[in-house]
Formats: C-alpha cells, sequence, structure tokens
C-alpha cells in the first residue's frame, strides 16, 4: 500500500483528455555498461513473465528461472488462470507467456556470456494493479484484477507492453556490443508485436460488442503512463494501433528513469528506488531514479 | 541443445558472415571481436547507403498502402509525397490495368489500413528528410506481377490481386511487414552513428512490428471467427517462401515452433510454459526465434526476398524492383 500512496501523491487526472503525444527526448548514449542494460531488462521480463505465466496458468515462474536469492510475488487472492472467454484467448495468453519466459532466460544466459551476474528475480507485487487502476480512474475503490476475465487481463498486459517496448528503444542505441544491439532489436521487436495485439485486441473487441469500455480504461492506463514516463503515449483508437510519434511515425523511447516512474508508480523527481509493481525496487545498478 | 557459448560463437559467425557479405572480409575481425565503443570503422557502407536502402522499402510499402485505401500513388495525395527528389528520376509504379483500390467492407481494417498508410508515408518523409540532398528518388516498383509471382512460388494460386478484399489486403501486407522488421532489425547493427541515426532506425523497427503484429493478430482473428485457417494457412506459405529466398542453402536457425527457418506463419504450436512438457496450445502471432527474439536479415537476404533473387546476386532486380533499387546497396 506504500504504492498506492506513493501514487496517490502524483497528478491522477482521470484521462478525460488523452492528449499525451508528446515526446521527452531521451538523453543521448551514455557509458552505461551492457550488463546493467540487461540485468534493467532482466527486471521487466521477470515481471512480464510472472503476469503472463500467472494468467496463463494460475501459478509463476519456477524456481530455477526466478534464480537463487529470488523475492517473492505478491498475487491476488485465489489467483488462478484467467477463465478466457473462448480457446483463442488462452492461445494468444500462452503465447506471449512463453515469448516473456523465453526472455527472461536468453537474458540471463547473454549476461552470464558476457561476464556478468544475471540479478534474480526481485520482490515483484502483481497486486499493484488495483490501486493503480484508481490513480487511472477505472475504478473508485481498488478491486481491479487482470485475472478475472479476458477482458481485463487485455487491460493488465496493455499495462506493460507499449512502456516494454519505449525500454527496449530507449537501451538499444546505448549498448556497446554489436551482438547483443542485435538481441535487443530482437526482444524489443517481439515486444512491439505483443503491444500491437493486445492494442488490435481491445480496439476489435470493442468492436464487436459495441462498447468501448475496456478501450476507454486502456486509455486512463495510456494516460497515467504518460503522467509518470514523460509523455509518448499515443491514445488507442481503431485509427491509431500504433504508438509512436505523430510526427515522424518512429516509435517511442524512454529513459531508464522515465520506465523507473512508471513500473515504481510514482511521478518525476530524482531518488525514487521502489514502489508499485517492484515493491523493493529492481535488482541490480538501474534502480534509482536520477531525474 | 546448444550451450549459450556455442549459440553466442554461432551469432558471432552468423553475424560476420552477414557483414562480410555485406562489408567485404576486410571488416570482419574488427567486428568479430568488436570494435571500439561508438567508433566501429564501416568503410564500405556508410549510414546514407544504409538508410537509402531503408528508402526503397518505404517508398514499396508507402505505395502499396496509400494505393490499397485512396486508389492512387503517393505522389498524387491531397499532400503529395515526393517521388523523385535530388534532381533524380523517380520509377514507375505497375498496377494490374484493372486496378482499383480495396473496396473494404470491415471498417476496422479500412482504419488500420489508412493508419498503416500514413505511417508508412511519414516514414518516406522521415527518411527523406535525414538523407538530404543523399536521399534517392522511388525506384520503379511493381505491385502487380510481383503479387502473381509470389502467389505461384508460395503456391497460394495461380495469381494474387491483394488489392481485391479485405483479407487479401491483409495477405498483401503481410508479405511486407515483418520483412521491414527485420530489415531494420538486421541493419541496427550497421549503424555508425549511434546518437542521431540508430535511435531513429530502432524507432521505426519497432512501427513495423507494430504493424505486422497488428495484421497477423487480424488475421488470425479473422480465422477464429470465420472457424477457418485460411488465411493462417496462406502466411505460412508465404513465410516458408520468404525463409527459402533469405536462406537458398536452407536456414541454420530455429524458430519459436521449432522448425529450422528465419520465419514462421500465424498457427499455433505447444509450449511447456513452466511446466515441464509442451503441453499448452500457443499462437504464433510474433514471428520469431527460439529465445522469442525478432528476426534480423542482412541487406543481401532483403534484397533477395524483395527480388526474388539470390541473396549472392550481384546485383538484384525482380519481383517488387523490377529495375532494381536505387542506391548503393542494391
Amino acid at each position: 500500500m506504500a504504492a498506492a500512496t506513493l501514487m496517490a501523491g502524483c497528478n491522477n487526472s482521470t484521462a478525460s483528455s488523452n492528449t499525451a503525444s508528446t515526446t521527452t527526448t531521451p538523453t543521448p548514449p551514455l557509458d552505461i555498461p551492457d550488463n546493467d542494460i540487461l540485468n534493467f531488462a532482466l527486471n521487466l521480463e521477470y515481471l512480464e513473465a510472472e503476469f503472463y505465466l500467472y494468467a496463463a496458468t494460475g501459478s509463476g515462474l519456477s524456481s530455477t528461472d526466478a534464480l537463487s536469492g529470488a523475492g517473492t510475488t505478491t498475487v491476488p487472492a485465489g489467483i488462478a488462470a484467467v477463465p478466457w472467454t473462448n480457446s483463442t484467448f488462452a492461445h494468444y495468453a500462452n503465447e506471449i507467456a512463453q515469448d516473456e519466459l523465453d526472455h527472461v532466460r536468453f537474458l540471463q544466459k547473454a549476461i552470464t556470456s558476457n561476464s556478468g551476474t544475471p540479478v534474480p528475480r526481485p520482490n515483484l507485487d502483481l497486486t499493484f494493479f488495483a490501486p493503480l487502476a484508481v490513480v487511472a480512474g477505472i475504478t473508485t475503490t481498488p478491486t481491479f484484477n487482470p485475472f478475472l476475465s479476458t477482458n481485463a487481463f487485455l487491460v493488465g498486459a496493455f499495462v506493460f507492453e507499449d512502456v516494454g517496448v519505449t525500454a527496449y528503444t530507449g537501451a538499444a542505441p546505448m549498448i556497446a556490443n554489436t551482438s547483443i544491439l542485435s538481441a535487443a532489436a530482437g526482444i524489443q521487436a517481439t515486444e512491439a508485436y505483443h503491444a500491437a495485439e493486445i492494442r488490435t485486441l481491445l480496439v476489435a473487441g470493442a468492436t464487436q460488442a459495441n462498447d468501448q469500455t475496456y478501450v476507454n480504461y486502456a486509455n486512463m492506463v495510456s494516460a497515467l503512463r504518460a503522467t509518470l514516463g514523460g509523455g509518448n503515449e499515443t491514445p488507442l483508437s481503431a485509427t491509431s494501433i500504433v504508438a509512436a510519434s505523430s510526427t515522424n511515425a518512429i516509435a517511442f523511447s524512454r529513459t531508464t528513469d522515465q520506465v523507473l516512474h512508471i513500473v515504481y508508480g510514482a511521478a518525476g523527481g530524482a531518488g525514487l528506488n521502489k514502489g508499485g509493481f517492484f515493491p523493493s525496487g529492481l535488482n541490480g545498478n538501474i534502480s534509482v531514479t536520477a531525474s | 541443445m546448444a550451450t549459450l557459448e556455442t549459440q553466442q560463437l554461432d551469432e558471432i559467425i552468423i553475424n560476420s558472415r552477414r557483414k562480410m557479405l555485406t562489408l567485404g572480409g576486410a571488416a570482419l575481425a574488427a567486428i568479430a571481436f568488436g570494435g571500439p565503443r561508438k567508433a566501429q570503422a564501416q568503410s564500405t557502407v556508410n549510414d546514407n547507403d544504409i538508410l537509402n536502402f531503408a528508402l526503397n522499402l518505404e517508398y514499396l510499402e508507402a505505395q502499396f498502402y496509400n494505393l490499397a485505401v485512396y486508389g492512387v500513388t503517393i505522389d498524387k495525395l491531397p499532400t503529395p509525397i515526393p517521388v523523385s527528389v535530388n534532381g533524380g528520376t523517380a520509377g514507375t509504379v505497375t498496377l494490374s490495368p484493372t486496378f482499383a483500390k480495396v473496396n473494404f467492407v470491415l471498417p476496422n481494417i479500412r482504419s488500420y489500413a489508412t493508419e498503416t498508410a500514413t505511417e508508412e508515408g511519414k516514414h518516406v518523409l522521415f527518411l527523406q528528410n535525414a538523407l538530404s540532398t543523399n536521399a534517392v528518388s522511388m525506384p520503379s516498383i511493381d505491385l502487380y506481377n510481383s503479387f502473381n509471382a509470389l502467389a505461384v512460388a508460395a503456391g497460394i494460386g495461380a495469381s494474387f490481386n491483394p488489392f481485391a478484399s479485405d483479407q487479401n489486403f491483409l495477405i498483401g501486407a503481410y508479405i511486407f511487414e515483418d520483412v521491414g522488421v527485420s530489415a531494420y532489425h538486421g541493419a541496427a547493427g550497421l549503424i555508425s552513428d549511434k546518437v542521431n541515426i540508430l535511435p531513429a532506425a530502432v524507432g521505426i523497427h519497432a512501427v513495423e512490428a507494430y504493424h505486422a503484429g497488428l495484421i497477423r493478430t487480424t488475421i488470425s482473428g479473422l480465422d477464429a471467427l470465420a472457424g477457418t485457417t485460411t488465411l493462417s494457412t496462406m502466411t505460412q506459405a508465404i513465410s516458408a517462401l520468404r525463409s527459402n529466398l533469405a536462406n537458398p542453402s536452407g536456414a541454420t536457425t530455429t524458430t519459436f515452433t521449432g522448425t529450422t527457418a528465419d520465419d514462421i506463419g500465424v498457427g499455433t504450436t505447444s509450449v511447456a510454459l513452466n511446466g515441464s512438457s509442451s503441453s499448452y496450445t500457443a499462437d504464433t502471432i510474433v514471428d520469431c526465434d527460439s529465445n522469442a527474439l525478432g528476426w534480423g536479415r542482412t541487406t543481401s537476404q532483403i534484397l533477395a526476398i524483395v527480388t526474388d533473387t539470390a541473396p549472392t546476386a550481384t546485383t538484384h532486380q525482380g519481383l517488387f524492383y523490377p529495375a532494381g533499387l536505387n542506391g548503393t546497396i542494391i
């Protein structure tokens, strides 16, 4: 609940006008060691893998995949696999869950190969969706649970995917080693496929049901991300699936600080080191905001 | 199963081979062992060459989508997009004698096409602007014989008109988008200017992946609604063709589904998730490898796909580019 307090302190306007297509120019490449960037990415992949695995199977990462010294993942009481509307959605979720698990395993191996030490899974909080939904204006009380229905799951997935794209788009140019850059671009592409998939499913579902409720929820999340993460958002609609600059159709990128503010669930300022989905902060050298 | 060390070694070897194709062997040692940070010497391909290569691909995509939605080439739009720049002469766009824009029945698909048309047009303008006086004009583009030839090669029919229906449009778009993703991915490692050029390239790369994800999800959804696998089956044939064109001696990479290729169509596969046996069915919306990484292709492999030539050909002409590409990567 500390996280909720942090978020409550930020601007919690409820996205009535989501005009967040402004960009904040990312900082130019810094001399951050590649393994620090990869471990930063690994933290995000732990979060995504955990979310999708619980949605798909009702349980999370194996202790082997979480690595020795792993933190715990807090989940909603009585968690079980999402009761999917139909098998197609189960197949979509299973694919993304396997992809994110593959990313966890790949990054762990890549860091080891690059003479580094992959960090274990940090403490994660998948109940943070509930206070996040309140701050976003989706609910008035912290009841939102992305594991209870297909549509709620899509909104939950929406919280992560575009953030993953912007994180990799921001991080890739900072990577020194060409092979690692290529790998990062590969993960970036997969996250963008996922993001488009989730955005398309939300829009298509709204069209079929003639009900924009969950697209509206997604846009409330988008507005909140813009508040926390330096703009870098495109409102979702049938005419706007891709999240990219309206000027040149280039995908947004975020600095590690901007990503941390989103996943910690608190707005600008230096020294933020935990909160939101990461109640004890990220593991590794990139875990505290510098701005 | 290969260890990571052998996988990484393979990766270095593959990357090195790919770069040899483009750069020549002289640069090999520097690449294999990693050049000094942000100071890679690339003697034969510079950033303008790469951006012009990308511009050729964006001309193709922009023409396809704008013709699908508006029925006119990009230079005839209400706000025209130049096809002739820096005193160059634009090529021609070949269309069916009976060409007509897509008569979209499904409003969402019209919306998706319209958005994509706008975005690909912006990519053309962005690259022209970034290249400034170095930008090349549009090469000749064929959107008629190309699709017919592809249909035969992929075994999806004697002819194929991507402008004939919502479904055909999606298949036409499918042909391009994953290729665009793999082209920008492959190019990223070649770019010298990591401050100004590389961020834009990886940003466009992501947008192409958004487009690909949009198209593939829509294809999957339409098949699911109709209770068929008609469109998915076509994507699998096209992906197999793309992999064969890019790797005429056989691919060496393993896909998400376990096949040996560098491309997978829309379909389903079995996955283990956090268990020990492959007991879950997963879709294949993402075109990725066994590590769930998107594909990178060399410029030679991209040229092979878009012109239906061997990657090793000295110049590439055919299919979508009957007179080849403009620029230095041709």
